[in-house]
């Protein structure tokens, strides 16, 4: 049976499963909600997601909701099955800094990562609200202090856990935007960060799903 | 070698650690920084946590940040060994359900208990204004918990790390707030809430809170 992911490809938690489904050879159909505000209707909430949000996946009678469980169940299940990819090494104390770093994403690239997202490619096309001068700057700030970080921890490293791993994939979706919407200097001005999203963006997965994900941002000014 | 956790007794990520290694029957040290400032010392950033935080576990060689990692390693590495204690199941569409159930702590529960026992019980501030939006903000989240535990015991059925994660800072809520009566006037979050707190682990981990 094939697995249902539920979500929008342009929301970059959703995106964040759709390339873990592409890196682990898993054929996926991808179900977009009614609108974003079905997402609150009682039925969203008591069937799909309790909080109301995407992606949630379906594999057969199995649900499971959150970009980085679902990434981790997908993996646990299908890792090897179908093609040689590693998203989470076998060894315990690799796994554990896979997940450390998955950890650093979360706690401290994400959060001035989403507010710049949210500011450069949704503030305007879906709320109609000006981006805000004042909190693009202080996300910036912030985020380059988190990438001051990266570039020591990527020192001698391909990848933040030396092979490439899910610790890398979960934040391509959301930098991708980030990095096309005018703040490619954040990450061009670290040498070792530079090479590093060069390397990701470089990966077939990426390659895809970053086209996809154009078209769709072309067709919506139509 | 001993496990040791560089940390305060008072950060519930330090706690959440501490009741994982007692569920897991692994015996630790506890080291603690020399205050919080030092967190923020070069050699602490280089060698203990680049983010300059707290829990920072060293197994032998090895060391390992970030509290949820540090309990899913120690889960990973030593479930079954010492004892029977099971944190996450084996069996991988559980394990995945825990993971989420995880998610939720981190993602929607967390963040306004957080808030309003950063500003109350740590930093000692009274903020009427916090205490407002918080309560809007957590009664919605509690709302959804109580129908997540209906006609279950715990978060996924049996107890497990997901549910260990929400101890310490509802703990401090109950403890050092007055605002308890959030949780205890949702019957299921109510008993969920004595079942837990309840556990002999935590029991250890709380006569060892020092602020």
């Amino acid at each position: 049976m094939t697995i249902r992911l539920i979500g929008y490809s342009a929301l970059y938690p959703t995106l964040r499963v759709i390339i873990c489904l592409k890196e682990l050879g898993l054929p996926y159909e991808l179900e977009p909600p009614a609108s974003y505000q079905s997402l609150k209707d009682e039925d969203y909430i008591a069937n799909k997601h309790p909080f109301g949000k995407i992606p949630v996946l379906f594999d057969g009678d199995f649900r499971i909701t959150e970009s980085r469980a679902i990434c981790r169940y997908l993996t646990s299940k299908y890792q090897g099955k179908h093609n040689d990819t590693i998203l989470i090494p076998n060894d315990v104390h690799k796994a554990g800094l896979v997940d450390q770093f998955i950890s650093y994403e979360l706690s401290y690239y994400d959060p001035p990562l989403s507010k710049l997202v949210y500011q450069e490619k949704f503030a305007k096309k879906f709320f109609n609200k000006d981006p805000d001068p004042e909190v693009i700057k202080q996300a910036r700030e912030e985020l380059a202090k988190v990438l001051d970080v990266y570039e020591k921890l990527l020192e001698g490293k391909e990848y933040l856990n030396g092979e490439y791993s899910l610790a890398d994939l979960v934040l391509c979706p959301g930098t991708n935007y980030v990095y096309g919407a005018g703040h490619s200097d954040l990450w061009d001005s670290r040498p070792n960060v530079k090479n590093w999203w060069n390397r990701l963006c470089n990966r077939d997965t990426n390659k895809k799903s970053f086209e996809e994900i154009k078209s769709f941002w072309e067709n919506l000014g139509k | 070698m001993t496990v040791k956790l560089i940390g305060f007794e008072v950060s519930p990520g330090v706690l959440s650690v501490m009741m994982t290694l007692h569920e897991l029957g692994v015996p630790y040290q506890i080291e603690n920084p020399a205050s919080w400032q030092a967190l923020k010392d070069e050699d602490y950033i280089t060698n203990k946590h680049p983010f300059g935080k707290v829990p920072v576990l060293c197994d032998g060689d090895y060391k390992i940040t970030e509290t949820r990692a540090i309990c899913r390693y120690l889960v990973s590495k030593y479930q079954g060994k010492n004892n029977k204690t099971i944190l996450i199941p084996n069996d991988v569409h559980k394990a995945g359900l825990v993971d989420q159930y995880i998610s939720y702590e981190c993602s929607y529960y967390t963040p306004p208990v957080a808030k309003l026992v950063v500003e109350e019980v740590f930093h000692k501030t009274s903020n009427p204004e916090l205490v407002e939006t918080s309560q809007k903000e957590i009664d919605k989240v509690l709302d959804v918990y109580e129908k997540l535990l209906n006609g279950k015991e715990y978060l996924n059925g049996e107890f497990s790390l997901a549910d260990l994660l929400h101890i310490p800072f509802t703990h401090f809520i109950f403890s050092a707030t007055k605002h308890a009566d959030w949780w205890n006037k949702k019957p299921n979050v109510k008993q969920w809430w004595d079942r837990i707190s309840n556990r002999d682990c935590w029991k250890k981990c709380v006569e060892k809170i020092k602020f």
